[in-house]
């Protein structure tokens, strides 16, 4: 009966339930779509870190990470690799060696970083080989090949098929020196791994550094990135103690910094938004509370008990907020789902921003995210209660005489 | 005050004399000068064996080298096969390597003059920078005693140097470097370079050992110098970049 009565308050002002539920519906979808696009920004931003460089989690000689010492190493070891790509949260397996030296071309001569990779498992743990901008992605595990960074191929003054030559020390003290073709030039958008970053041939580089069989680090891409984590300490098992597993989190801290703050400047956005749609509610229930002090009298006074009128103006508000939630959170998940895929094209009015180790594109794009629904909608049930607690037990305190006197 | 012509004659006077009282009138960057390029003279040429030896790997490497005055220096690997003939030019502040493998010379860009000369604990800066220590710094007599100096030197404010300081303990007959401790700018010892075993070459007596000692890590480079001369006639061409690829 209580239910039936407050869907009939509720609809007797038809024209106010509709206003105050249209402002609910609208700022629940935007408040959806918004923190949608958030994560969106987030997840480009930290596919763009691991994907041009690092993968989502890292296998290496315990502090190599750190210091990037050239000796340690750890073997190359098939089976390792075979069965890291058997896990079944891993998607790709990249084995890396890695080299700093000098890059010479004539009289041109730069510091640069030399990765040592597999073109073909590279590939599925970054995403360098569509970031080509000259030349192509090499196919080839040997050869004398080298793709470059494009601000690094600018110094060297270098284009596609241009010889170059590299000097370092190699792991016994020699002077190692080879001559390499460059193949390709990669964009990452990322200032500083376009100007320092080059890819060679894993097999050419273990040779030239004298370190035969020899790997720095196994570099993973893994099915959900949120969870790397997880599954870096379950990985981590497997593997001796002088050996560490890390994941993205603790190769990029300044991203996941930047993700924690999210989270909490997503929380002052809800409450923000809320309080304004609070204050809403709560004046619409105060009016038609106020509005029908007669007829609460008219209940109180045939019998009608004090908590049960109060619990009728909280049913409204729930059902009010219930309704608003439905359509809002509805209409709030279409439009992330229709921004999300490729987005809106942002090129033509701004490029790309470098921001915590990782790369923003210019465009507009939401990603789908449970708690970006959880969120809203808890906050706005809560909300709803509580914006329409106070007109309700204003109402249930109601004296039957002064109520009907219309006091 | 003394002209720094006549500061510098009455030096080599002093020098010629060998004189073993302390005199009032030493010239510490004069010293210094004279110390540094003990190597040199107006020409020299040495072979020159560098033990090198790291946490990871020891090697040794047989060089051959040229020096013309204090601006220009040539050395060539002769041993071990691999290297031979890996080559390394300075003119005055710029180094070129030569690599034969490749048959290519590189230059090294000025950021990475602090590098390992050589795979040896000497950078390419030190075989730039140490014929400047005269201008670059100013000196001090810490200690005066029979057996020889005890000087500290401190970069000038505007001059291009690495360390933070640097303290000489020079002897005085014959007059030879003995220990050379390198200061970063936080003056913690960063390395030594000590020097024995002095013998005569025609006029002049040289440390024929020079040990490089990192102090943050056990590790070293000891220089043996052999069959080294003075003061002979070099082809000028010989330092020049095109000669470098040339051999």
């Amino acid at each position: 009966m209580l239910w039936q009565m407050a869907v009939r308050n509720l609809w007797r002002n038809w024209r106010r339930t509709l206003l105050t539920m249209s402002a609910l519906v609208i700022s629940v979808s935007l408040l959806i779509l918004s923190l949608g696009v958030f994560s969106g920004m987030f997840a480009d931003m930290l596919a763009s870190a691991t994907q041009q460089y690092h993968g989502h989690i890292v296998i290496s000689k315990l502090g190599y990470q750190e210091q990037r010492q050239l000796h340690d190493t750890m073997q190359y070891d098939q089976h390792v690799i075979d069965q890291l790509q058997a896990t079944s949260d891993v998607y790709g397996v990249s084995p890396r060696l890695r080299g700093f030296g000098l890059l010479s071309r004539d009289e041109q001569t730069e510091p640069a970083e030399l990765l040592g990779i597999e073109p073909g498992r590279e590939r599925q743990v970054t995403s360098l080989n569509e970031m080509i901008v000259a030349g192509v992605f090499p196919e080839e595990t040997r050869g004398n090949w080298i793709v470059l960074g494009s601000g690094l191929a600018d110094k060297l003054e270098v284009i596609p098929g241009d010889e170059l030559v590299f000097v370092t020390q190699a792991a016994d003290g020699s002077i190692g020196n080879d001559l390499l073709i460059v193949r390709g030039v990669f964009k990452s958008g990322d200032f500083n791994r376009d100007n320092s970053l080059a890819l060679v041939s894993l097999a050419w580089l273990q040779q030239l550094l004298v370190l035969p069989e020899m790997l720095h680090e196994i570099s993973l891409s893994i099915n959900t990135p949120m969870e790397a984590t997880p599954v870096a300490k379950q990985l981590a098992m497997q593997f001796p103690d002088t050996m560490e597993v890390i994941d993205w989190g603790r190769l990029l801290p300044e991203m996941q910094e930047a993700i924690a703050s999210y989270d909490v400047s997503r929380l002052i956005l809800v409450l923000i938004l809320y309080a304004a749609a609070g204050l809403g509610v709560l004046n619409t229930f105060f009016m038609s509370v106020l509005e029908r002090v007669r007829e609460f009298g008219v209940l109180l006074a045939i019998g009608m008990k004090p908590s049960s009128i109060r619990n009728l103006v909280l049913l409204e508000s729930l059902i009010l907020g219930g309704l608003s939630l439905l359509v809002g959170s509805g209409s709030g998940v279409l439009l992330t789902v229709l921004l999300s895929g490729d987005g809106i094209d942002l090129s033509r009015w701004m490029t790309a921003v470098t921001y915590a180790g990782g790369t923003i594109p210019p465009r507009l794009r939401a990603e789908l995210v449970a708690d970006n629904l959880l969120i809203p909608c808890v906050t706005l049930l809560l909300v709803s209660l509580f914006a329409g607690y106070l007109p309700a037990r204003r109402a249930s305190r109601l004296r039957p005489i002064a109520a009907l006197r219309g006091d | 005050m003394l002209s720094p012509a006549i500061k510098y004659t009455l030096f080599l006077l002093l020098l010629s004399l060998a004189l073993p009282s302390p005199s009032p009138a030493l010239d510490l960057p004069a010293l210094i000068r004279e110390v540094e390029t003990r190597y040199q003279g107006v020409s020299s040429h040495a072979l020159v064996t560098m033990e090198i030896e790291t946490a990871h790997w020891k090697r040794t490497l047989r060089l051959e080298s040229w020096s013309e005055g204090r601006d220009r220096f040539l050395a060539r690997i002769l041993e071990p096969a691999k290297e031979k003939g890996v080559a390394t030019l300075k003119i005055e502040n710029e180094v070129w390597n030569y690599l034969p493998k490749v048959d290519r010379v590189m230059k090294i860009p000025p950021s990475m003059m602090g590098g390992a000369w050589m795979g040896s604990h000497l950078t390419n800066d030190d075989l730039v920078k140490a014929n400047r220590i005269d201008e670059d710094y100013t000196f001090e007599l810490l200690e005066e005693d029979d057996a020889g100096w005890l000087i500290k030197a401190l970069p000038r404010p505007d001059a291009p140097v690495v360390w933070g300081k640097l303290v000489y303990r020079i002897n005085r007959t014959p007059l030879v470097p003995v220990q050379i401790s390198y200061f970063d700018e936080e003056m913690i010892e960063i390395r030594q370079i000590h020097f024995d075993q002095v013998e005569q070459v025609g006029d002049r007596w040289i440390p024929m050992r020079m040990l490089v000692k990192p102090l943050e890590k056990a590790e070293q480079t000891l220089l043996l110098y052999q069959n080294i001369e003075f003061d002979l006639s070099l082809p000028q061409r010989l330092f020049s970049v095109r000669s470098l690829k040339r051999k």
